[in-house]
């Protein structure tokens, strides 16, 4: 066994492996999130956004980078759980939360679940904007995705699936951030804890934010 | 029987270092043809068994626990005392020698305690490599304490917990050898016997505790590094597993034990609080410096303790020791309390209890500088007790913590029985009739760390063995007496449960083999001790498979092995007529109350030979000699 | 003295072969000054009576320092009080009438021996692959020789406080072994004798706990919660420091 696979292989590595790709994942949402807000500035700019960004023909080796960090994460993510389900076989008939010093919360509990949710969602999310509908702008050769997003986003339906979605997001960075730098090592302190907490909420806020501002002012847009 | 110590001759200064090498080595190559069983694993156990592990021995290590790392050495707090002169405060190996003989009270071996003297520093250096986290000073220099009224501070400590730092450390060396391959680790067996080859000390039968199996191992020398017998008092600060044993049954198969009589009892401990109680707590008798001892003047006066007016109050130590007051030594202060609480007037829900009040000293000094200095022990007290006793007096009682009597050993640590080894608590040999605070530490690594890995080669080296396969007759003949032991007594099927005998046992000997005993009261107690054995084994019940986990079995052997003890004990408290140490005899005692020795006629460990139940033990004397220091008679008024 | 009745539901269990079940007990008699060890023996006593097996359980000092005992009460291990071990839980603690439910830990590589007893030598295990600082016993230098600053001493000492009863195994929704092992990495890496088998340690051990089926660490902290030695989960971040150090700088090594 070379040195980096069983590195990868041991029970730090596949937390490390863990942390990394979901730090670096959650910069990709801040990324993805400022970007979208360019929907609030006008529709021109936010067009312009997404034309720039697909004909940069480094988008391929980032879109490969990301799927590959998404792969790496939630299969990791899966192993881990497993075999930290098998660590104990037979459940405790009563299970409590300790308290004192304990960080358990709803979040840390159901990161796989949440994960889950992810993992169905992000296909969608991809076939209904990436390789939805293509409406062309006033320019030639620049996509209309922001009528897309509006017309998605004027039905409920959509936008109840959005904002049960980005919540439950909310909700896996909620842990997932500290966790990630404690499994890094890097600290293991309450700030960073709560820092990550305020962002999980201006994440998750944000994104759905914008499916909601949609469909109570959309024509405004 | 003439019992030689094998001390070497020489000055007293020198006799270990011209001893060592004049003792016969056994080369590096053919000690891997050696075969060594520890039994314990505790400080004395555990040391030994890395030591000769890393020296290339084969060790077979038991524990009855599920881990080597829990046995009770690890509930040691004070510390450990070492000659090393830090504080520059006049401290030396022959002062530590010095102190060790008379806090003895004259009943220790000299060269042994000498020896213990001049290893204590090697210890600390060992500890130290093995990354054992001492107290340090700002400076990054070990720290040191002074404990127990010694002049000089040389006390090693790790916070509460020294024994159990330095055990970790112990059990670490050993877990490495484990590794290595050099040691076996047997965890949840028991030894039940041993057996004996040609006269020789060659194996032992112990009981498999996960699933009742009869087990032989064979070696060429057994180390028994079992600890004390203080739970025959059943409440005592022994952890529940503790017990006799492995040391009695030794004594049966010819082990002779030495100085049972001699038991420590340790004044501050938490009280019981009904009869159910398990164990009884100690804390730091430290708590004597600031705190005052008193109980109500009236009989029976129930009034809680805030309520009781300062002149109705009656602060025995400081009215009948003037000059020492609150800080007379363990067993005065034990035996004053008891006499207060027999007196009838104790304090507590069972009236076996007196205040230790520290409000005069939260005045004087305010309660910062107390949380200071006994903020743990305040806080282990609330925790157990749920009282404050920075608001209300904590309650205290003595309690027994440690034995000095134990198997007798030569200057080698060898006892009677050739092969036989005893290390630590388990061993009669250093501490005299009493021990001083943060020496049994001391003793059981000095032992395990660097005495037995130097007279054990000497054994091996000069003595020819025979083969002593595990089906041979007397492994069998062993196993069979074990065996039949374990289902007279699971066949049984009484009324009383094994808790309930071994409640009664030490009610018994607690009351009357206590901390002050007298002729009449062991003579009874003897009687009663016999008749409390005889309905043990008509009516005790103990259920369960014996092929199982059983751990009403396993008590159940250790209280019936405590029945036949506690016999010899009190013969051992009857024939030795003075006051020593641990040792109380009312009818020995100076005009002031104080123990009465008597160097001219008892002067000497007494070494018992047993002859089963029904004969009685035979004493061998082995005569004490003092020419290094000056035998004297202590006073506290 | 106020006496109070507990309803328990207690779990039984021959041996790791036969299946388990709750059986429910009734304590009765009970003190508020009882330990909650002292309370299972009264419930004991009663059973033996009754001429059928008590139940089994591990204690050894009662002072909280061994690390024997070890009970899941109420779904807590070691009971609702921080710091705390099993046997220095008093029944003061619980309200008179109360149903405590009390179970053994349950983890894969703690495997249940009988009714409340597990084995935990692969903590033994994980300690032998390279828990301890080599020195054999005569070739340790003089101590004062090698100073080490006071708060670096009392750090290491906050880690070397662990008691080894596997509590926060137990505690751990993937039953991991991540602070005790985290526990007696730091003891040893933080004082300079640890220094020269500080990577041979850190990755020896670690591999033990893998090999041994221990889960992973999830940093939830709830085994900071239960330790009755109240054993800081920093030093979970500071073994995975560690680990990865210790890795790489093997991969780096010609």
């Amino acid at each position: 066994m070379n040195a980096l696979t069983r590195i990868l292989n041991s029970p730090v590595g596949r937390k490390v492996t863990m942390a990394v790709s979901g730090l670096l994942l959650l910069g990709f949402l801040v990324a993805h999130l400022t970007g979208n807000m360019l929907i609030l500035v006008s529709k021109e700019t936010f067009n312009h956004y997404g034309h720039t960004l697909i004909s940069n023909p480094m988008i391929y080796l980032a879109e490969a980078g990301l799927l590959g960090l998404f792969v790496m994460h939630f299969t990791t993510g899966l192993y881990l759980t497993r075999k930290n389900r098998a660590a104990r076989p037979q459940a405790y008939e009563r299970n409590e939360r300790a308290g004192y010093a304990s960080r358990k919360t709803l979040a840390s509990t159901t990161m796989i679940f949440s994960g889950l949710v992810v993992l169905v969602f992000v296909p969608l999310h991809i076939w209904g904007f990436k390789f939805g509908a293509y409406y062309e702008s006033a320019e030639p050769g620049v996509r209309d995705l922001h009528r897309l997003v509006i017309e998605t986003f004027q039905q409920p339906a959509w936008v109840i699936w959005y904002v049960a979605v980005m919540t439950i997001v909310g909700f896996h960075l909620w842990h997932g951030f500290g966790s990630g730098f404690e499994s890094l090592g890097l600290s293991y302190r309450k700030g960073l804890r709560r820092f990550g907490q305020f962002l999980a909420v201006v994440i998750a806020g944000g994104f759905l934010l914008i499916p909601v501002l949609i469909y109570m002012i959309g024509d405004k847009l | 029987m003439i019992l030689d110590g094998q001390v070497p001759g020489g000055p007293i200064a020198d006799k270990w270092s011209k001893h060592k090498s004049d003792m016969s080595l056994v080369n590096p190559a053919n000690r891997r043809k050696y075969d060594v069983i520890v039994v314990g694993t505790g400080l004395a156990g555990a040391s030994a068994a890395a030591s000769l592990g890393e020296m290339g021995y084969n060790v077979k290590a038991f524990t009855i626990l599920d881990s080597p790392r829990r046995a009770h050495s690890i509930a040691a707090q004070g510390g450990i005392n070492a000659a090393k002169n830090y504080k520059n405060d006049g401290d030396s190996v022959h002062r530590l020698f010095y102190d060790t003989v008379k806090g003895g009270d004259y009943r220790a071996r000299e060269s042994n305690v000498h020896r213990l003297a001049e290893l204590s520093v090697n210890i600390i250096d060992q500890a130290a490599a093995q990354g054992v986290p001492f107290a340090r000073e700002y400076g990054g220099m070990l720290d040191n304490r002074s404990f127990g009224g010694a002049q000089v501070s040389r006390t090693f400590y790790a916070r509460g917990q020294t024994g159990q730092q330095l055990l970790i450390g112990a059990y670490q060396a050993m877990m490495r050898q484990v590794d290595s391959g050099q040691v076996k680790l047997f965890t949840r067996r028991e030894m039940l016997d041993l057996v004996v080859v040609d006269g020789k000390a060659r194996g032992i039968i112990a009981r498999n505790l996960l699933n009742g199996e009869l087990e032989h191992y064979a070696a060429h020398a057994v180390l028994l590094c079992t600890g004390g017998y203080g739970n025959v008092y059943f409440l005592s600060t022994n952890a529940g597993n503790s017990n006799v044993s492995a040391g009695w049954r030794c004594a049966k198969r010819g082990a002779l034990f030495a100085n049972p009589c001699y038991t420590q009892i340790h004044p501050t401990c938490i009280p019981e609080s009904g009869e159910y109680q398990a164990k009884l707590t100690l804390m730091s008798e430290s708590l004597r410096n600031d705190g005052r001892v008193w109980v109500p003047q009236k009989d029976g006066d129930n009034r809680p303790p805030e309520l009781i007016p300062e002149n109705e109050r009656d602060f025995f130590l400081e009215r009948k020791y003037p000059s020492f007051g609150n800080l007379v030594p363990r067993d005065v202060a034990s035996r004053n309390v008891k006499e207060a609480c027999d007196a009838g007037r104790g304090v507590g829900l069972t009236g076996r209890a007196v205040y230790l009040d520290f409000a005069d000293s939260v005045r004087r000094l305010g309660s910062d500088v107390i949380a200071d200095r006994y903020g743990n022990l305040f806080d282990m007290y609330y925790k157990i007790t749920n009282e404050n006793p920075y608001e209300v007096p904590m309650k205290i009682y003595p309690a027994i913590h440690y034995t000095m009597g134990g198997t007798w050993v030569d200057y080698h640590l060898m006892s009677s029985v050739p092969g036989l080894f005893v290390l630590g608590e388990a061993n009669f040999s250093d501490h005299g009739a009493n021990r001083l605070g943060a020496s049994a530490l001391m003793q059981g690594l000095a032992d395990g760390y660097f005495v037995i890995p130097a007279t054990l080669p000497n054994y091996l080296a000069n003595e020819t063995f025979g083969d002593a396969p595990t089906h041979s007759d007397p492994f069998k003949e062993a196993r069979n007496s074990v065996q039949s032991r374990i289902e007279t007594l699971s066949m049984i099927n009484g009324s009383r449960t094994v808790l309930e005998f071994h409640r009664e046992l030490g009610g018994i000997m607690w009351n009357q083999v206590g901390m002050a005993r007298n002729e009449a009261g062991l003579k009874d107690a003897l009687v009663k001790v016999r008749e409390l054995r005889e309905q043990y084994w008509q009516d005790v019940k103990v259920v369960g498979h014996t092929e199982d986990l059983n751990k009403q079995l396993e008590f159940g052997l250790r209280v019936a092995d405590y029945m036949e003890f506690s016999e010899l004990l009190i013969r051992d408290a009857l024939a030795r007529r003075e006051s020593c140490g641990g040792h109380f005899r009312e009818e020995y005692q100076t005009e002031e109350g104080e123990a009465k020795r008597d160097d001219e006629n008892f002067s000497y460990v007494a070494a018992w030979e047993t002859h089963g139940n029904d004969r009685e033990p035979e004493l061998h004397k082995e005569q004490l000699s003092f020419e290094n220091v000056e035998v004297k008679m202590r006073s506290y008024k | 003295m106020s006496e109070m009745t507990f309803n328990l539901r207690v779990w039984r269990q021959a041996n790791s072969e036969s299946s388990g079940r709750l059986v429910d007990y009734t304590a009765e008699r009970i003190s508020e000054h009882m330990s909650f060890l002292e309370m299972l023996d009264i419930v004991n006593d009663k059973i033996i009576l009754e001429g059928d097996d008590p139940i089994a359980y591990d204690f050894d000092c009662r002072e909280g320092i061994c690390g024997s005992c070890g009970i899941v009460i109420n779904g807590v291990p070691h009971g609702p009080n921080p710091g705390t071990t099993s046997c220095q839980l008093f029944m003061r603690h619980f309200k008179a009438d109360e149903t405590i439910t009390i179970e053994p830990w349950r983890a894969k590589s703690f495997p249940l021996i009988k009714d409340l007893v597990v084995d935990r030598s692969s903590f033994d295990r994980i300690i032998a692959t390279g828990g301890y600082i080599s020195c054999n016993t005569g070739a340790a230098p003089e101590a004062n020789n090698t100073p080490i600053p006071k708060d670096i001493a009392d750090e290491a000492f906050d880690a070397a406080a662990c008691i080894g009863c596997g509590a926060c195994v137990a505690a751990c929704k993937n039953a991991s072994a991540v602070l005790f092992v985290g526990a007696k990495l730091q003891h040893l890496a933080l004082m300079p004798q640890g220094q020269a088998e500080r990577d041979r340690r850190a990755l020896r051990m670690v591999d033990q706990m893998e090999a041994e089926g221990f889960g992973a660490c999830s940093n939830e902290g709830e085994c900071e919660a239960v330790c009755p030695k109240e054993i800081s989960t920093k030093h979970i971040a500071r073994l995975n420091r560690d680990y990865m150090r210790a890795a790489v700088k093997q991969a780096l090594r010609p």
